[in-house]
């Protein structure tokens, strides 16, 4: 993998901005931009309805992106892809349409981010409890299994400091247990291979724009079978085959999740965003943001006014380097970062608020890696939080 | 104490700028948390103090570093320079519509940045004096009102500058109120290096003082527009005319002019002035006290008066 070379596609970076926010969103390629102009330029017409060329062409080029996320996932049909706005309506999705009963608990980690935690509590006026386990604790895991548990809704990689969980053998423990999996994959799609038939994880929700796609894009995998059982959670136009005044008859999924006029220039841009990935390959981009995070971890992971969050270890933290530094601010840190060196990188509690009132703290500054950084990119951010800490 | 600055700052830029206003805003809000004692919610301190560390440390870590320390303390000095700032403001403000200038009566003639803005200064003249100042006499120039009069006001003027001429209305006004409770001496302090003409205007002046005619040629020569826009061939042209006018017997007149007569007098007048600190036009000395410029009838009245009653 060739971070110069791939650094070419991405016109901001050459305005002179280190960009190291990419958990949050990544930036794009020009071969997205690209395509989200041929969607306006060449065939701006709605899918689905018209029987025109312009609209045919439109459905194929939806169609085709589905394939190509398909693959990229490894899901054994194309019907398994939904597309959604981000990682949170796929999770609002399952919440709303999985018919969950008074009783039923729903798992969860204690490191989620908020777009998986409110649609749990939010239920809980309906009876149905939430429960938290130990994130990456497998004993803590196994112990709150019991026969009322009907879904563990967990994050694979967590966006607070890029650890992640044994999903697998969580899953294989949670379907012993009767237990469904949605797997939040915001931060785990982006970086790393993920095979939902490998996991065998019966839901797995991403957004695209954390992807190299294009902003207000997601995407929700389900099993076929669970799909065709849930019931839709927006409704309207595009979701049903026929309607009577009184009645309506679905369309089989995606369809019927996919209700009113959908965000086509988006749905292709992600497609084009999915298949620049798949060239460069997950593998590459995994093993070059650990490298790079290795090299932030040795030169600032021993100094005694900084704290790290998810251990020394850069291979478990993935691309995303969170920390904190004694006596500083977190968002005073990254202003600082931001007007000395046009660094930017996010801080405060990163939508994991829980977490951080748990464990006492007002949060951190996240430098999270992509694959168009550098050793360059990481030297000047190291060099530059030296400085920092000479502050103080 | 940053948030009142930058309440400051941006309240002024908002009314300029839409863009500035949320931050006004939020500045606003910042500042009325912490007057009610409760802590700056918005974060806007934090923000403002890192943004101006963040921008030294791209220059000079460690001034970055004394920022960051001593931020409380620079913004407490800011904010107390710029209250004390705006209090002097108003009190000049005060001053000046009281004697026309900003430090009240002790000090009439020291700059005032309110001048500027009414379009009132000085013609200035860069002028070292050594040794201690004279204070300047009526000489044997022509004056008006009664000899032995309680105030004593001596003007250096230039019948070029634009400001000397801009105070005669003033000075009328004065001598029309004041008679003979007053003596008021004209002496030439011609600007020759800014109004070419200035010491040719002044002899003039000196030629009609030698026919008693001096105070009506000297009132022509103020109110005469075209002395100071003519061209320079032109010139002797006006003086004649203006000599004319005033009746005076023309082969004297010319005769002095042309042999200069009273170019040692003019000198003369010049260097008593430069010896008394006179570095512009007009400058006045009532009783010995300064006043420059063309100031308000007020800033003459409040000295005049005080040393009437004196
Ligand atoms: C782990 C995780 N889950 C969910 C989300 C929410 O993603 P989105 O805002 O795209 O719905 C994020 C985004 O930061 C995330 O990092």
């Amino acid at each position: 993998m060739n971070a110069e070379k791939i650094r070419k596609d991405f016109p901001i970076l050459s305005k002179g901005v280190i960009y190291l926010d990419n958990a949050c969103q990544t930036l794009r390629p020009v071969q997205v931009i690209d395509k989200i102009n041929e969607y306006y330029n060449d065939y701006p017409v709605c899918g689905g309805r018209s029987y025109h060329k312009l609209s045919k062409r439109v459905d194929e080029e939806v169609t085709n992106a589905r394939r190509i996320i398909q693959k990229f996932f490894n899901a054994k049909k194309v019907q398994e892809i939904i597309f959604t706005r981000n990682t949170t309506e796929g999770i609002n999705l399952i919440a709303n349409s999985l018919s969950l009963q008074e009783g039923d608990i729903v798992l969860i980690s204690d490191k989620e981010h908020n777009s998986n935690l409110i649609p749990w509590q939010i239920l809980n006026s309906k009876g149905i409890k939430h429960e938290i386990f130990e994130f990456g604790n497998i004993e803590d895991f196994k112990s709150k299994l019991n026969s009322s548990v009907k879904l563990v809704s967990t994050v694979q990689t967590s966006n607070l400091d890029g650890t992640s969980q044994p999903v697998e053998e969580m899953i294989k423990l949670a379907h012993a247990n009767g237990s469904l999996v949605l797997l939040d994959g915001a931060q785990s799609a982006p970086h790393k291979p993920v095979d939902v038939q490998k996991l065998d994880v019966d839901f797995f929700s991403c957004s695209g724009h954390k992807m190299t796609g294009p902003s207000g894009t997601g995407i929700l995998y389900g099993k076929y079978s669970l799909l065709e059982k849930l019931k839709p959670f927006l409704v309207g136009g595009d979701t049903v085959e026929e309607t009577t005044y009184e009645k309506c008859k679905f369309l089989p999924p995606p369809e019927k999740f996919e209700a009113g006029l959908q965000n086509y220039a988006g749905i292709m841009g992600l497609g084009e965003a999915v298949k620049y990935l798949s060239k460069i390959g997950m593998k590459n981009i995994i093993a070059h943001e650990i490298e790079l995070n290795k090299r932030i971890t040795e030169k600032l992971g021993n100094h005694e006014k900084i704290e790290i969050i998810g251990g020394l270890n850069a291979e478990e933290r993935g691309g995303i380097f969170s920390f904190n530094i004694k006596n500083m601010d977190p968002h005073e840190v990254a202003i600082i970062l931001d007007n000395s060196a046009n660094i930017a990188v996010r801080s405060g509690a990163h939508c994991c608020h829980s977490w951080f009132n748990k464990h006492n703290l007002k949060g951190s500054v996240r430098a999270s890696l992509y694959c168009y950084n550098t050793e360059e990119d990481v030297d000047k951010f190291v060099e530059e939080i030296e400085k920092v800490l000479l502050l103080c | 104490m940053i948030c009142i600055l930058t309440l400051v700052v941006f309240g002024v830029l908002a009314i300029f700028s839409a863009s500035h206003r949320p931050l006004a805003k939020e500045a606003f809000e910042c500042v009325f948390l912490r007057l009610t004692l409760r802590k700056c919610r918005t974060g806007l301190d934090t923000k403002v103090k890192s943004s101006i560390v963040g921008r030294i440390m791209g220059k000079s870590p460690f001034a970055a570093k004394i920022t960051y320390k001593y931020f409380e303390v620079f913004s407490w000095v800011l904010v107390i320079l710029m209250v004390a700032s705006l209090a002097y403001s108003v009190y000049g403000g005060y001053n000046y519509s009281l004697y026309g200038n900003c430090y009240g009566p002790e000090e009439i003639n020291a700059f005032c940045i309110y001048n500027a803005l009414e379009g009132e200064t000085f013609t200035e003249l860069q002028t070292k004096v050594s040794g201690e100042l004279e204070k300047p006499t009526a000489d044997d120039d022509p004056y008006l009102g009664k000899d032995d009069a309680k105030v004593e006001i001596i003007e250096f003027g230039c019948y070029s500058c634009p400001y000397s001429r801009q105070a005669q209305s003033t000075v009328n006004e004065i001598v029309q109120k004041y008679g003979n409770q007053i003596k008021l001496v004209f002496r030439d302090f011609p600007i020759d290096t800014i109004h070419s003409r200035a010491s040719l205007h002044a002899e003039a002046a000196n030629c009609a003082l030698e026919q008693d005619k001096f105070w009506e040629y000297h009132k022509k020569l103020f109110t005469e527009h075209e002395l100071c826009t003519s061209a320079e061939e032109n010139h002797l042209e006006h003086i004649v005319r203006l000599a004319q006018e005033t009746g005076l017997n023309m082969k004297q007149f010319s005769s002095c002019l042309k042999e200069r007569k009273y170019k040692e007098e003019v000198k003369t007048d010049f260097n008593d002035g430069i010896k008394a600190g006179v570095h512009g036009t007009p400058t006045f000395f009532i009783n010995g006290r300064t006043i420059i410029g063309p100031k308000p009838i007020r800033a003459f009245e409040k000295i005049i008066d005080e040393e009437l009653s004196k």
